[in-house]
């Protein structure tokens, strides 16, 4: 545990001297947010947006970006990069478990997406936009969406041993990841099958369930079954397939 | 008490037989060393005995522990430099060391190795800004810091100046004197001879030869005498004379091959025939000749 605790302190101050990381999953989507807050029309319920503001509706994507952009695309690079230095390899002569850097990077990852998340989430409530009461699931909820996609960033850092490989894959999933959560295109105006490959996707489902529950609305089973699908054949894939060297 | 116990060590990589039976042992507060040329097998030996590698056949034991049986009792008490292994681009020395510090019950003070190695100017630039040679040295660092009972540094002092590797091997020689036991693998023959109590010569995943330094360079008693003569000699003379190996002739310069009692020979012929004896130098056998002999013979 000890070595963990050390391991996580060390990642996180590694983290914040990259600053592609600290820019585009802390800076841009907090950026965004605050932007939209500042316009005032943004923050009218709309009738077409569900009886939901520009700024709620735009919440979930905002929170998939950041988190796809951590687990998806950063993570998996993280961990090849130090398959391919030999620090995994290195860390084996040592007490410390090469398992213990993998569970500090997954705790700093999450930690990082919750906490960017929670400011996404609560920001606009200064500004009287979303519902204070509403805010325990949304939280509730982000964790379960920032966790599957934990899940599958863990699998593609297992699977793909080339980190250059692994943060391209892990880029283009994201991408489509915020097609389907609503990025480009409002998720209410896709067509009947589109909606239902979306929603079995983590992207899809997260942006269903975080929409939902910024809407007062309930929580629909089939989204939360596709989030906890992929975080538990995420997660066991890339228990099964990980290669340390 | 021995410490390290290596015994009939076999491993393949797929169809390829890369040792052959090793036999080796180190003893307490001993430094040996393991010499070879490259793809002899001295890493994958280390890294079987550094619980890195399973051996497919035979027995290792350090300080009583199996390597292969991932007790976290050997991690406490072995440390181990890695011949290949860079750590991540942005982490500095005394983080790094910190850091390996967190992990050991009774770490060694990190101002006292960034000292010892002469890190101290180096300790918050990062580590891809360091050179090859201050790497090498934090790497050294690294497998010291848990204060570990046995250290094996696998090419210590690769890619260091002459100044630095003398600075290393005087540390390593205090920590050995305080009780630490090393095992060494190594290219560098004046390295083996300074450093080394015993030193095990490993060629195609077989030990070849095993002794101190001294015995195995004395063990071929060749002795080296090179001279300008005053008057050109013949070196067939010399060559007729007792205990005479080789007598060679280059731009003057005469150079004389043979057994201990060479040197003395040599110039009691000089002297009788009223020839001087310029430039003249006796080298005695070094490890190096034995080096090469045995692994040559192989």
């Amino acid at each position: 545990m000890h070595a963990t605790i050390a391991l996580f302190r060390n990642e996180l101050r590694l983290l914040l001297r990259n600053p592609a990381v600290v820019i585009w999953t802390i800076l841009i989507p907090i950026a965004a947010l605050v932007v939209m807050c500042l316009i005032p029309g943004a923050r009218e319920p709309l009738p077409n947006f569900g009886g939901l503001s520009v700024i709620e509706s735009y919440q979930p994507t905002l929170i998939v970006f950041a988190a796809t952009m951590l687990a998806l695309q950063m993570m998996p690079m993280f961990i090849g990069q130090y398959r391919e230095l030999g620090f995994l390899r290195r860390l084996r002569t040592t007490p410390a478990h090469p398992r213990d850097l993998l569970a500090a990077i997954l705790a700093l990852i999450l930690t990082i997406s919750l906490v960017v998340g929670l400011v996404l989430l609560t920001f606009p409530l200064l500004f009287g936009v979303g519902v204070m009461g509403r805010l325990a699931l949304q939280s509730l909820l982000l964790v379960l969406v920032a966790t599957s996609f934990l899940a599958v960033g863990s699998m593609l850092a297992a699977v793909i041993a080339n980190p250059r490989v692994a943060a391209g894959v892990g880029a283009a999933l994201a991408a489509i990841m915020w097609f389907f959560a609503g990025m480009w295109f409002p998720r209410v105006l896709f067509p009947g099958w589109l909606a239902t490959i979306s929603d079995w996707t983590p992207g899809g489902a997260a942006a269903s369930v975080l929409g939902a529950a910024a809407a007062g609305q309930p929580i629909a089973a089939q989204p939360l079954i596709a989030l906890g699908l992929w975080t538990v054949g995420g997660f066991s894939i890339a228990t099964r397939s990980f290669r340390w060297e | 008490m021995t410490l390290i116990t290596v015994q009939g060590l076999r491993k393949s990589y797929g169809a390829r037989e890369v040792l052959h039976g090793i036999d080796l042992t180190v003893d307490d507060g001993e430094i040996v060393g393991v010499l070879g040329p490259n793809g002899a097998g001295k890493t994958t030996t280390v890294e079987c005995i550094g619980g890195l590698r399973t051996p497919d056949v035979g027995t290792i034991r350090v300080a009583g522990i199996d390597p292969a049986a991932k007790n976290p009792e050997l991690r406490q008490i072995l440390g181990m430099q890695l011949q290949q292994c860079h750590l991540p681009a942005k982490i500095t020395p005394a983080e790094a060391i910190e850091l390996f510090a967190a992990f050991y019950r009774n770490p060694r003070r990190t101002a006292e190795l960034l000292e010892l190695l002469g890190l101290t100017s180096q300790a918050h630039q990062r580590f891809e800004k360091l050179s090859g040679g201050q790497q090498q040295r934090l790497s050294i660092a690294l497998a010291l810091v848990g204060r570990p009972k046995v250290a094996i540094l696998d090419e210590l002092t690769t890619g260091l100046d002459p100044a630095a590797r003398r600075d290393i091997w005087a540390y390593l020689q205090k920590l050995t004197d305080e009780g630490m036991t090393i095992l060494l693998v190594t290219h560098s023959m004046e390295e083996a001879s300074h450093l080394c109590d015993r030193v095990y010569i490993v060629d195609d995943g077989r030990i070849v030869a095993t002794g101190s330094p001294a015995e195995l360079a004395t063990s071929g008693g060749r002795q080296t005498v090179t001279f300008v003569p005053s008057e050109p000699i013949d070196p067939a003379d010399l060559l007729s004379l007792p205990g005479i190996a080789s007598a060679t002739v280059d731009h003057g310069q005469v150079t004389v091959g043979g057994d201990a009692a060479a040197p003395q020979t040599v110039l009691a012929e000089l002297i009788a025939r009223g020839i001087t004896a310029n430039h003249l130098r006796v080298t005695g056998p070094t490890l190096d000749d034995a080096y090469l002999r045995v692994t040559q013979e192989n």
